[in-house]
């Protein structure tokens, strides 16, 4: 990103003429670099490859979510339904594989499942052009207890004998855990899908200027109702590797702090919530500092309390980090920069 | 010939009248029934039936809460009473709503289920002042009423500590490593497990605990963190977690570094069929369960003995605490473990019927 001429120009302070040419996921990037370095030195057992493979390994499912979130509010909506997408259906497909179901088809289930909600999301958003925020947050609550209503069950549990099901989440391939090739895979896709496609840079234009993509000539209903899809698709995907990794699926996740983090991976990085910026990069650079310094509190024993203190206080950081690196004026903050 | 005396006859009439009427009488009596049996199931029922319980447990959906609520339905109901259940959903606000609005509506008996020791002690007084009784269950208030039932969190975690040190302790020949896996840093049933593990533990000074974080009772966060301290310390020998459902996800994080043999998996719990299918597919070395369904049991007798006694509510205290069973391969069966119940459907406000 380069920088813009603005009205502020005259009155640049030096050290925002040297950071400003970074974009923010580049400085996240170099502060995760910065805290591996120091934990590799002060806390023993840190730079091993076992504890970085399974740092790894535990931002991935985080990842996949984030990859997720990010498209969609790159295109400047939101999905608080994502968590709820990813708990129902899986819950529902893995109570209906004791009842015969087999695993395959459960796991198609759960994708329908996940599809339908991502439709009917899209359909809201771009037809009834109901606010993002509300609809997903209403069809999170729906989501909750329509699953409790037809799966009766508070966890379910993975089976023990579809070890395809469970690949994703429990296998290795050449020595490094699947879920993390997964991630990999993913955002490999999300970053082609959103680079080099005409509908990713579409998906760019809406976000930063809805109104001129539209007067373009941008497809923006049927845009929305796709991105909405695509982000129960990869909340599906979450699931697949979450029920082989953890060996089951609790519905009070949705209730919880999930997507809270999963925002905070996505602010993170640079994904702004005012759309239009931001990439697959931004997701990872996020989910690496978080994952960091999760992995190095656990290591040190530190207690939950303080990590959510430092996890909120690194998402404060964030934000007044991006307001300060892309200050906003009256011509910015309403076309984007 | 020898003339009977009159009183001879007399006595001779009254036997042969004893002996062939008592039959008569006999069948008579089995026909309605021993007086006594009559006498003794309308005192019964008078302190009963007709009488309303009320239900609070923080949330439904969870097997702890439904099975305490299926077991006392099913006993309330067949006594002739009057159940009511609210659910405030893990909500603090809804709560307090929910138990104020019941508290108005004057029912015989609240078993309600503190989240915190301070959020309803107030409301809590109020009702036994109005004539209410309250029982407190699995967790209490600063206010101490009529009743308490629950297991002794402070006992649930020393003894399984107790059984860690048996197994890692001083000349077990192993490295003597525990995690600990709390559900929540300010929960009471946390804060007094913890209590009750440190204390055993730090009985034998072989015993190095490497982590002891919480989970937030969520499987997946229990699995993070066990992953990362198994692969810090691949000698772990003992694993402690304070909820079953959560502790399944640590379990997993030590079966897939391929050590779910060498690491023992200590958790307590309500012991529900999830449980016991953990500890059978070999996830938990050994499961401590406080026994939902006794405790539901336990709470009902607690109504049945304030109901009977009829003394002012908040007059006495009593408590009513449930034996933790171990549970291990060789008995984590039907009998031990009961099956996950549906969450009960919550009932109308004030004019749920009786159903005979």
């Amino acid at each position: 990103m380069t920088m813009q001429p603005d009205a502020t120009a005259g009155r640049l302070e030096p050290w925002r003429l040297a950071v400003g040419g970074l974009s923010q996921e580049q400085i996240v990037a170099a502060l995760t670099v910065v805290l591996l370095l120091g934990f590799s030195l002060g806390l023993p057992g840190f730079a091993t490859t076992a504890n970085l493979l399974d740092l790894l390994r535990s931002i991935s499912k985080l990842g996949i979510l984030g990859l997720g979130m990010g498209l969609i509010v790159i295109s400047r909506g939101i999905d608080l339904s994502e968590v709820a997408m990813m708990a129902g259906s899986w819950c529902v497909a893995l109570t209906a594989i004791p009842r015969g179901l087999p695993p395959f088809w459960a796991a198609v289930l759960a994708l329908t499942i996940c599809v339908a909600i991502g439709l009917f999301n899209g359909v809201m958003v771009a037809f009834i052009e109901a606010p993002a925020l509300f609809v997903t947050l209403a069809t999170a609550y729906v989501i909750y207890g329509a699953a409790f209503w037809f799966a009766s069950a508070f966890v379910a549990y993975a089976p023990l004998d579809a070890p395809e099901l469970v690949f994703a989440g429990r296998g290795m391939l050449l020595g490094i855990p699947m879920p993390i090739l997964v991630f990999a895979a993913a955002a490999s896709v999300m970053h082609a899908f959103l680079s080099w496609t005409s509908i990713g840079r579409f998906i760019y234009a809406q976000g930063d200027n809805p109104e001129a993509a539209r007067l373009t000539g941008v497809a923006l209903r049927p845009l929305t109702i796709l991105e909405y899809v695509l982000v129960a698709a990869l909340a599906w995907l979450a699931g697949l590797v979450w029920i082989g990794e953890t060996g089951s699926m609790q519905m009070a996740i949705v209730q919880g702090s999930t997507i809270f983090d999963v925002i905070l991976v996505v602010v993170l990085g640079g994904i702004s919530l005012v759309g239009g910026r931001g990439g697959v990069f931004s997701v990872v650079a996020g989910c690496a500092l978080i994952g960091t310094l999760l992995n190095a509190f656990t290591i040190m024993n530190v207690n939950s309390e303080v990590q959510n203190i430092i996890r909120g206080v690194v998402l404060l950081v964030a934000i007044i980090l991006d307001n300060l690196l892309h200050p906003r004026d009256e011509e910015t903050a309403r076309q984007g920069d | 010939m020898l003339r009977e005396s009159s009183l001879t006859g007399f006595i001779r009439a009254l036997s042969v009248t004893a002996l062939v009427g008592a039959p008569m009488v006999a069948l008579a009596q089995e026909e309605t029934g021993t007086k006594t049996a009559h006498e003794l199931r309308a005192d019964y029922d008078k302190n009963l039936k007709g009488k309303t319980i009320a239900f609070l447990p923080i949330a439904t959906g969870v097997p702890l809460m439904d099975e305490w609520g299926s077991v006392i339905k099913t006993e309330a109901e067949w006594r002739g009473m009057n159940f009511v259940i609210r659910d405030p959903n893990n909500n603090p606000a809804a709560m307090q709503q929910a138990l104020t609005a019941l508290v108005d509506e004057k029912p015989d008996v609240i078993v309600v289920q503190n989240p915190s020791v301070t959020l309803l002690q107030k409301e809590l007084k109020r009702a036994e002042a109005q004539g209410t009784h309250v029982i407190q269950m699995n967790m209490s208030s600063n206010y101490k009423s009529d009743a308490f039932v629950g297991a002794d969190w402070f006992e649930v975690g020393r003894m399984l500590a107790e059984d860690v040190v048996k197994a890692c302790g001083t000349g077990s020949g192993t490295s003597g490593k525990v995690q600990i896996v709390q559900g929540e840093l300010t929960a009471a049933a946390s804060v007094d497990q913890i209590a009750g593990v440190m204390d055993a533990l730090n009985k034998d000074k072989a015993i190095k605990v490497v982590s002891n974080q919480a989970a937030q009772w969520d499987a997946n966060n229990a699995l993070n963190i066990t992953a990362t301290v198994i692969q810090q310390h691949p000698d772990l020998c003992a694993s402690i977690g304070f909820w079953g459902i959560m502790q399944s996800g640590a379990a997993q994080a030590i079966r897939n570094a391929g050590k779910i043999d060498q690491v023992k998996v200590y958790a307590s719990g309500e012991g529900s069929q999830l449980d016991c299918d953990q500890v059978n597919q070999g996830n938990f070395y050994k499961f401590l369960s406080y026994t939902a369904g006794e405790q539901g049991r336990d709470a009902f007798l607690a109504a049945e003995a304030l109901l009977e006694n009829d003394a002012k509510p908040g007059s006495s205290h009593r408590e009513y605490y449930t034996r933790p069973i171990w549970l291990d391969k060789s008995n984590a069966n039907a009998a031990n473990c009961y099956p996950v119940p549906k969450p009960p459907t919550p009932t109308a406000a004030a004019d749920a019927t009786p159903k005979k």
